[in-house]
């Protein structure tokens, strides 16, 4: 089927392809973690293209910021795992910047990185990212200096995903810890105060919930039974509740600038920042299999194989055809009218990947 | 006039403004110097320089696209951990965004007053960049708004009138024994040693009854000088309030939504007015008896508080000197020594722990007991008036007409 290896680097799941930077106009940097089919399987390569090409094999997990790739390499012959990280623009050449060895694995009993038994070239794309968990307890990779952040191993994490600068955990028993910075409400906490240790959600507990994820300064989570919860800054519509920046752009749009002084709407009706969870319907009522976030934008995947999107639209990463921003959910209809089924989707910061396979409806 | 004619004017005046424009900025795109520290992303250095490229090109739709990129992913980085901790050059990042997008904009499009717009972004948020450039551009746009005077209905005075008959019995009365005192002038020695070393509040007279904002200052000159400047705003009576929020609007808008109709309460509250429009800065001068401090008057924050009748400050402490000038209007003030916190229940929470859970004109003393031993001074604070507050001092403020008042803080 493919001829030259690194053309061969099919995207394994979709949470490993990142965008480096803000996108239209500036040569993207794109990263992808695929399948090497010249290597033996579970051998992983990380490609770097775009502004800075480069290439390392024997990666089981990737994550990138502006700044910096976080690499998690696989044992080799005596050598123990660890985590490297790269400055974005280093080539993945030379010495990395920063390691951490893995001494003792565990502390994670769903492992999607080793042995890739199902179709020889990867596992399911619903695999949830290891990335900034690291396969041993105690400690988590960030994408900033210093790298490593100790963690509570009692937590027992199953996921783990980090906001501009707020972080939301669960665990094992389906519980969502968070901490971080509190000021726009995406703690959840109700107050909009810093927490400096993992604190649990209150207001989710006795729900089961199956993932975790972090806008800039929002949050959600989707429960096992597929419903989905959203809370923190809501500047651009991104937890789908009334945006007043919204409502004035559309009166803005919608002919001549009407005066200050006409039918404005009572402020109370507007959500700037929601400091508890919010439940959110969809609206064809259908049941959540899996969401991302965004710096500013929200992507959701339902059970039956929809994506709708909400929030910032202004770089076209809603995927509606337009540049708009949205404060309700919208369904995305290009998966629809190319009879797509929808199995999984990513957030880039200012953009959106979807995994979708054909003809499943 | 013919239709010809007509867009020949619009033609030179454009070419006019282009020009001016152009006069501002350094003739050569290597003099219009692009130096980050490493704190600021390669990536971003590259587009910045490519937006300078651009401009200087004169590829004015690119121009524009880049600069709302560096716009949208500095503002997000202003946006990101507490505002004073946010590094300088992301706010210089951020202005440069405003400045490029700005000046494509006007050379583009004929909408000046949205150019102002994104000008008066730059200087709320950002940092300053090439010699404050961004204030000596918002001057050139300001000049070529032709909808820039729009002088309100009805003046200031016939507005106060209504306001003070309404709301007469509103105006509380000021007892006897609890009034802060008044001086006439007094020395710089004297008010240091009876006034600012004891720390004790005093009402200064025939300071500033003679700056030219006392005689020039309306509704019709603020928004002639600054009618077209977007400020921020806070809505909701008071900042403890649940629905309070902060919102950024043109003086204009401001000034007919909050002050000539009154759907809801808005305060153009601290905010250094003086340093976004340094033409209004002349109307003011720093009071003398600032020098007593240990600062140099670069360090004086001075801000603008302008709003309609009913604002309110609730009782809180700040960590500098105040003098507080009065300029339109009358305000009413409550004044608690330090001394007495441990009567005035300050709010748990970081966020709000320099300031007091009680309403003082309407306290809840089931909730709060001990508020009721707080003692206390009060004074109607009248045009023309200074009062002096000193550090740490409690203090409450509620504007009993349209008022405009002018804070110093030294140290």
């Amino acid at each position: 089927m493919c001829t030259t290896p690194p053309q061969c680097t099919r995207p394994r799941r979709p949470s490993a392809v990142y965008s480096h930077t803000p996108p239209p106009g500036y040569n993207p940097q794109a990263l992808a973690l695929g399948e090497d089919v010249s290597s033996f399987p579970g051998d992983r390569r990380l490609v770097l293209s775009g502004s800075v090409n480069g290439q390392l094999s024997g990666c089981r997990d990737a994550m990138a910021s502006e700044q910096h790739v976080l690499v998690l390499r696989v044992e080799v012959e005596g050598t123990p795992a660890e985590v490297q990280a790269w400055a974005a623009a280093s080539e993945l050449q030379g010495e990395p910047l920063w390691t951490r060895k893995i001494l003792r694995q565990g502390g994670r009993k769903k492992d999607s990185g080793s042995g890739d038994q199902a179709g020889g070239h990867g596992g399911s794309p619903l695999d949830p990212a290891l990335l900034p968990l690291v396969p041993e307890p105690g400690w988590y990779v960030s994408p900033r200096q210093p790298f490593s952040q100790p963690l509570a191993p009692e937590l027992k994490a199953r996921q783990l995903v980090l906001g501009a600068e707020h972080a939301l955990l669960l665990d094992e028993t389906g519980q969502v810890y968070t901490w971080g910075t509190g000021r726009l409400g995406q703690l959840g906490h109700g107050a909009l105060e810093a927490e400096l240790e993992p604190r649990q959600v209150e207001a989710l507990q006795g729900l089961t919930m199956a993932q975790v994820a972090a806008g800039g300064w929002h949050s959600l989570c989707v429960s096992e039974a597929g419903d989905l919860y959203i809370w923190g800054w809501n500047e651009s519509g991104q937890l789908a509740l009334p945006s007043r920046a919204i409502a004035e752009r559309e009166k803005t749009v919608a002919g001549a600038k009407i005066p200050a002084t006409v039918g404005d709407g009572d402020p109370a009706q507007f959500i700037s920042i929601q400091p508890f969870p919010a439940f959110l319907d969809l609206p064809s009522g259908s049941e959540v299999s899996t969401a991302s976030c965004g710096s500013r934008h929200t992507a959701v995947v339902t059970r039956d194989g929809e994506l709708y999107t909400w929030g910032w639209g202004k770089y076209g990463q809603l995927g509606h055809k337009n540049t708009a921003s949205l404060d309700q959910p919208q369904r995305v209809d290009y998966f629809a009218d190319n009879l797509l089924h929808v199995e999984a989707v990513i957030c880039g910061p200012w953009n959106t990947y979807v995994y979708a396979v054909e003809g499943k409806n | 006039m013919s239709e010809a004619s007509l867009s020949d004017n619009k033609m030179s005046a454009t070419c006019s403004l282009s020009e001016e424009l152009r006069d501002l900025l350094p003739q050569t795109k290597e003099d219009f110097k692009l130096d980050f520290s490493e704190k600021v992303e390669k990536s971003v250095v590259v587009l910045l320089h490519q937006a300078r490229e651009l401009f200087y090109e004169g590829k004015k739709n690119e121009c524009l696209k880049t600069s709302e990129i560096i716009r949208d992913y500095s503002w997000e980085k202003l946006n990101t951990g507490n505002w004073r901790d946010v590094d300088k050059e992301w706010r210089r990042v951020y202005s440069y965004g405003c400045l490029l997008k700005a000046l494509c904009m006007c050379l583009k499009t004929d909408d000046i007053a949205e150019a102002i717009r994104v000008c008066d972004m730059g200087l709320l948020m950002g940092a300053s960049i090439l010699g404050n450039i961004l204030v000596k551009v918002v001057n050139v746009l300001q000049k070529h708004l032709q909808h820039g005077k729009r002088p309100s209905e009805t003046g200031i005075e016939e507005l106060s009138k209504k306001k003070t008959k309404s709301d007469h019995t509103l105006t509380p009365a000021v007892k006897l024994g609890t009034a802060v005192p008044q001086l006439q002038c007094p020395s710089l020695e004297f008010f240091r040693k009876n006034y600012l070393v004891p720390q004790k509040p005093v009402i200064l007279e025939g300071i500033a009854n003679h700056w030219p904002c006392m005689k020039k200052w309306s509704l019709d000159y603020i928004q002639e000088i600054a009618g077209c400047r977007t400020v921020p705003v806070e809505l909701g009576s008071k900042y403890t309030d649940e629905e309070w929020s902060q919102s950024l609007m043109t003086v204009n808008e401001f000034i007919s939504k909050y002050i000539v109709n009154k759907n809801d309460i808005g305060y153009l509250a601290q905010h250094q007015l003086f340093d976004q429009i340094p033409e209004l800065k002349q109307d003011i001068c720093i009071p003398d008896y600032c020098c007593l401090g240990n600062g140099e008057e670069e360090d004086i924050t001075i801000n603008a508080w302008f709003g309609p009748a009913g604002t309110i400050s609730p009782l809180h402490q700040d960590p500098q000197q105040n003098f507080l000038a009065q300029v339109l209007g009358r305000k009413y003030i409550q004044l608690y020594s330090p001394e007495e916190s441990e009567f005035l229940y300050p709010h748990e929470t970081q966020l709000l722990h320099n300031t007091s859970q009680v309403d003082v004109e309407n306290p809840n003393l089931i909730k709060f007991p001990k508020f009721t031993k707080a003692s206390y001074q009060s004074c109607i604070l009248n045009p023309g008036q200074i009062l002096f507050i000193p550090v740490k001092y409690w203090h409450y403020v509620r504007a009993l007409d349209i008022s405009f008042s002018v804070s110093f803080w030294w140290s």
